[in-house]
């Protein structure tokens, strides 16, 4: 009965990075700087409007090589990533994809453990530290929610920088979109009325930059969920 | 209980349960809890009252080395009874969680659930073969949200939810007397007063100001503050002259 051991350390987690996800690992990023032509991007025009009824995200529906092929006709920009908040897709489309279904992973994660959803603010900070700390390079999002402290918009850049914002807008087709915006927003807009800016702003980017078009995708974001709507023909929300 | 032959085939490691379903390495970790000085920790609207008994054994001791009471975090005190070694243990552990929670999403960390961090380390030491389970418990109290929070840990890695509760030697007295006379419109002052009364219950409410360690975590700044011995012993005056006035 006296055969002891070696004292082991148990193998929890107690401290996980917080520069990488709880679950799985951050993918290898030495797959060297080939992004451009061979690697679908979003090009991409990107929006988020606060208003005091929720959140706002329009994306346009093109993927691209390069901003020079469209390869993709119908995509969809704008992913539900918490019980009330969203994320764009801007840059590389694996990037992108990878990145939204970790922090899906984190938010569902924080949310059963505690009894309460995660605050958007921490989910901004979250993604922040894994655009920084991963190799998710080559994209920046918009992050948009709700949550207790009422609507919030972030811009999340490749480096991990967040920056809060009223309304923001990231892509290759921002200088276009925001000189709309900067016309058309009012801080007193509806969640109707700045859908319809929002929609406009897209408008403009489609017609002059080759990385942005084929029509606008939608996404109300309120203290009761997200809703999104895909839309190929612009009368409809202009 | 079982036969003494009997007990030694299943009290030598953690990881193997009695025939009745025990684990007494566990049991003998809550023996080590009673065989510490106690802790007292009790919610008032106005914040979380932490106090530990820290007699000392010899009046050359520097009375400052008895820690029993730690800061966690800004928002976060940690109170100890059983081993202080292994309390350190857990309450660095509790010390880093609440950073990661800053570094991670920003935030605070909620008091439930760096308790919880806390609570999930402890048990992995009573599943784990070779290792043996911390002999102390802890009283975690902090603001969350706004609110005032007590939670309780024990060897066996459960944590329990507390209005006030006792922790360590003369539990069930200390308990009792809280029980007695805990309300739960105190204000801070009057935490202070029933924690360090509680405590002093066993020694027929006696107790030195020196003897006894305080900290109180505000929900008017969300902050740990230790409360320091002049302030204790105006409270005790209070208490004395109190008892006075009764006995008239």
């Amino acid at each position: 009965m006296n055969n002891w051991t070696q004292p082991s350390t148990p193998q929890g987690n107690d401290d996980p990075s917080p520069y990488e996800p709880e679950l799985g690992s951050l993918p290898d990023g030495s797959q060297g700087d080939d992004y451009g032509e061979n690697v679908n991007s979003t090009g991409t025009t990107t929006i988020g409007i606060t208003t005091d009824d929720g959140v706002v995200i329009a994306t346009d529906m093109r993927a691209s090589l390069g901003g020079r092929f469209v390869s993709n006709k119908d995509v969809q920009k704008v992913e539900q990533i918490h019980p009330t908040g969203a994320l764009t897709l801007v840059g590389s489309v694996g990037g992108a994809q990878s990145f939204i279904r970790t922090l899906r992973a984190e938010v569902n994660l924080y949310e059963s453990r505690r009894g309460e959803p995660m605050p958007i603010e921490a989910l901004a900070t979250l993604a922040g530290n894994f655009a920084r700390g991963g190799p998710f390079r080559a994209i920046n999002p918009i992050l948009g929610g709700v949550d207790s402290e009422g609507s919030h918009v972030y811009s999340i850049d490749p480096a991990g920088g967040v920056m809060a914002d009223d309304y923001t807008v990231t892509g290759s087709g921002m200088q276009l979109a925001y000189g709309l915006l900067e016309n058309e927003y009012a801080e007193d807009l509806s969640l109707e009325e700045a859908g319809t800016v929002a929609a406009r702003a897209i408008k403009s980017a489609v017609e002059r930059d080759t990385g942005s078009g084929n029509g606008v995708f939608l996404a109300e974001v309120t203290d009761e969920g997200v809703d999104i709507q895909g839309h190929n023909d612009f009368d409809a929300v202009i | 209980m079982q036969g003494q032959s009997n007990q030694q085939a299943y009290d030598r490691g953690i990881t193997i349960f009695s025939p009745d379903g025990r684990l007494y390495q566990v049991e003998y970790a809550r023996e080590a809890v009673k065989r510490g000085t106690a802790s007292v920790g009790l919610r008032t609207p106005d914040g979380v009252v932490l106090a530990a008994n820290r007699q000392i054994s010899s009046p050359l001791m520097e009375r400052e080395s008895v820690e029993k009471i730690h800061k966690a975090d800004d928002h976060v005190g940690v109170a100890s009874a059983g081993h202080v070694a292994d309390a350190r243990q857990l309450v660095d552990l509790a010390r880093r969680r609440a950073q990661g929670e800053q570094l991670r999403y920003g935030q605070q960390i909620g008091v439930e659930t760096l308790t919880r961090a806390v609570t999930d380390h402890i048990q992995e030491y009573t599943q784990t073969g070779g290792a043996r389970p911390f002999g102390v418990a802890l009283l975690v109290g902090g603001i969350d949200a706004g609110e005032p929070k007590l939670f309780e840990t024990d060897p066996s890695g459960t944590d329990y939810e507390w209005k006030a509760a006792a922790i360590g030697g003369d539990r069930d007295t200390i308990q009792g007397y809280l029980e007695e006379h805990y309300r739960e419109d105190l204000d801070v002052d009057g935490g202070i007063e029933l924690a360090v009364s509680a405590l002093s219950e066993p020694e027929d409410g006696v107790v030195n100001a020196e003897d006894v360690d305080v900290a109180t975590i505000t929900t008017e700044d969300e902050s740990f503050h230790s409360v320091d011995t002049d302030h204790l012993e105006s409270i005790l005056a209070e208490i004395d002259e109190t008892e006075e006035e009764s006995d008239e």
